[in-house]
């Protein structure tokens, strides 16, 4: 268990019952280690996001395993009530949209997390501000996300995701509503964080130009999980 | 911590400001409809602690003068300035009559008592301007409403009177504005017929005798004497109703002006609850506003506590700021009304405790939407 940062075991998502009962995850098993970069792939409307979101203790599946580090989170039902708790201590959220709060500044929205962890005001605002630093947008810790552009918004919502020192990064398409530089750009930061932090970085992407930057590629295909080589 | 509600206010802090000004007028008018309320009760007894007599006698079997109709002899005053205890009696006439003016005309109570009597009607710290009645003719004392000042003449039935004094704050029982002439002139004004009414009724063998008539006569005790045993000994030998002071109170406040202060109570509850209603939605429609952000947090893990607090803090916030507004449009506005409003402290505290425990009762439609929130909701999926 001790590289492995997300274990999944036949993982069932079932939406509506009797006759409207739809599938969409069923028996999907595998892992991430720390430190990995890995892109979870499928047509739309295959159970991406789905799948992102039960790993992200959002979404409750129908049945299965799912352990985050150590902990088995999830066997048939959530084995604890703090799936929130879990969110805010272990897991950082990316998403196509940066989803910031928008009456917050960028250093706010920032050190929002890490203060409901109950980290110190002063404390939180020092590692965000290393934060904005590492991603150059130190000089926008005062502005609102209205004030800055899309880029700029994702490397705040990086941050965001990045100031709880979780041990699971989920991204949900960050690069979709970038250019490829860009999209390159996010998707080598988050390789070097995945290293850097030794975190577990799983994202949802359906740009083929970002497969060879990933260390391996996650499948849906057939309601199950497949891992293949980036190359593949 | 970082302070939500602080920072979300401030990012809207017009439209929020806006927001509370409107609930705050709302807040204002169930102020202003409280003192309409309050108003009618001062107005109520205004006259009857102007006069500050201890009985009133008025017609046998009748709640006059002021809740029905009362007539009694003039020379009854005479009769009672000598029964053992009576340390004064005095007649007295209640008409309403309409003062011409060069703009509009203005209705009012006039009261009728004798310059030359023990009682004086105008109250002397109520004059404002020149003196209280002097003469037994032509002299007439009004209120500021009226818009007469001293020195001005003005016709009333067959004759000129001059404005010798202005009073404030002198209203009758029903909030009209009061005017003082002599007793002879109000019982000229109020018993005498034209002189072809007169010739039409000679003709049909009635003769008027109407104009030694008064409305009531209103009586002082001696000191040390039983004002309710004197009252019954009046009451069984001069065949009077007789009312104690406490009693005419009684009878203004339950007969004359009981159903319509129970019309503006009713009318207050109700905008009190409109008012609750308001709140209720526009903490309603911010918090539906903020649901795509309140998802965020959650998904990213925020407390219910962090987003709750954030919730109660504006509503209260909100309710705190509306009846600051509203007392400040209360107070702006409550002097422009025809009739006297009377703004109370205790009221307007009461009104702070209705509005602030509503607003958190509000504020818990806006933490039901919190707790129901999907926070898979912020991403569409």
């Amino acid at each position: 268990m001790g590289n492995t940062s997300i274990r999944v075991e036949n993982l069932v998502k079932n939406f509506g019952e009797g006759d409207n009962l739809v599938e969409v995850i069923n028996g999907a098993s595998f892992s991430v280690d720390k430190g990995e970069l890995v892109a979870l792939i499928a047509p739309s409307g295959a159970g991406k996001t789905t799948l992102l979101m039960m790993i992200g203790c959002v979404e409750e599946p129908s049945s299965g395993t799912i352990y985050l580090g150590d902990e088995k989170v999830y066997e048939n039902r959530w084995l604890t009530r703090k799936t929130r708790k879990i969110r805010r201590e272990k897991i950082g959220f990316i998403f196509q949209a940066h989803y910031l709060i928008p009456f917050l500044s960028v250093l706010e929205n920032v050190t929002l997390v890490p203060q409901a962890n109950g980290i110190s005001k002063k404390e939180s605002q020092k590692d965000a501000m290393e934060l904005l630093h590492y991603f150059d947008i130190a000089d926008k810790a005062d502005a609102k996300s209205s004030q800055l552009s899309g880029g700029q918004n994702q490397r705040v919502a990086i941050a965001r995701a990045l100031a709880n020192k979780p041990e699971i990064i989920l991204a949900d398409e960050p690069t979709a509503a970038l250019d490829l530089v860009r999209s390159i750009d996010v998707v080598k930061m988050l390789k070097k964080i995945a290293l850097e932090q030794n975190v577990a970085v799983v994202m949802v992407t359906h740009d083929e130009a970002m497969y060879p930057l990933c260390d391996r590629i996650l499948k849906i295909e057939d309601k199950k999980v497949v891992s293949s080589p980036p190359s593949s | 911590m970082i302070n939500l509600a602080q920072k979300d206010i401030a990012h809207g802090l017009g439209k929020f400001i806006i927001t509370s000004m409107g609930v705050g007028m709302l807040l204002g008018i169930v102020l202003i409809m409280i003192g309409v309320y309050r108003g009618m009760i001062v107005d109520a007894e205004a006259l009857l602690r102007d006069l500050n007599v201890d009985f009133w006698i008025v017609q046998e079997d009748t709640l006059g003068p002021f809740a029905e109709a009362s007539r009694v002899h003039e020379d009854l005053q005479e009769a009672l300035r000598v029964v053992e205890g009576i340390d004064s009696a005095e007649a007295l006439t209640f008409q309403n009559i309409q003062l011409s003016t060069s703009a509009n005309p203005v209705r009012v109570v006039a009261v009728g008592f004798d310059p030359h009597g023990s009682l004086d009607a105008v109250n002397p710290r109520k004059i404002i301007a020149g003196r209280t009645l002097l003469r037994s003719h032509y002299e007439i004392v009004v209120t500021d409403k009226t818009g007469f000042v001293v020195g001005e003449t003005l016709q009333l039935g067959r004759n000129t009177f001059r404005v010798v004094g202005v009073t404030k704050g002198t209203v009758s029982s029903g909030g009209e504005p009061l005017v003082y002439i002599s007793l002879k002139d109000a019982q000229e004004l109020q018993f005498s017929y034209t002189n072809n009414r007169i010739r039409s009724d000679r003709a049909r063998g009635i003769i008027n005798r109407d104009s030694h008539m008064v409305n009531t006569i209103v009586a002082t005790v001696k000191p040390g004497y039983n004002v309710d045993e004197i009252a019954r000994q009046i009451r069984e030998s001069k065949h009077k109703s007789v009312y104690t002071r406490v009693q005419q109170e009684k009878i203004l406040t339950k007969n004359v002006i009981e159903k319509a202060s129970k019309q503006i109570g009713m009318f207050t509850a109700i905008l009190v609850a409109v008012s609750t209603i308001i709140i209720a939605l526009i903490i309603y429609t911010m918090t539906l506003e903020k649901m795509k952000e309140i998802s965020i947090m959650k998904l990213i893990g925020l407390p219910n506590s962090m987003i709750i607090k954030m919730i109660v803090q504006e509503t209260v916030l909100l309710g705190f700021l509306a009846f600051v507004f509203g007392n400040a449009f209360s107070l702006l506005i409550y002097d422009t009304f025809p009739k006297r409003v009377v703004l109370e402290f205790p009221d307007a505290w009461m009104l702070f405790l209705v509005v602030m425990v509503f607003s958190i009762l509000s504020s818990f439609v806006g933490v039901k939407k919190v707790i129901s929130a999907d926070p898979a909701a912020a991403i569409g999926g």
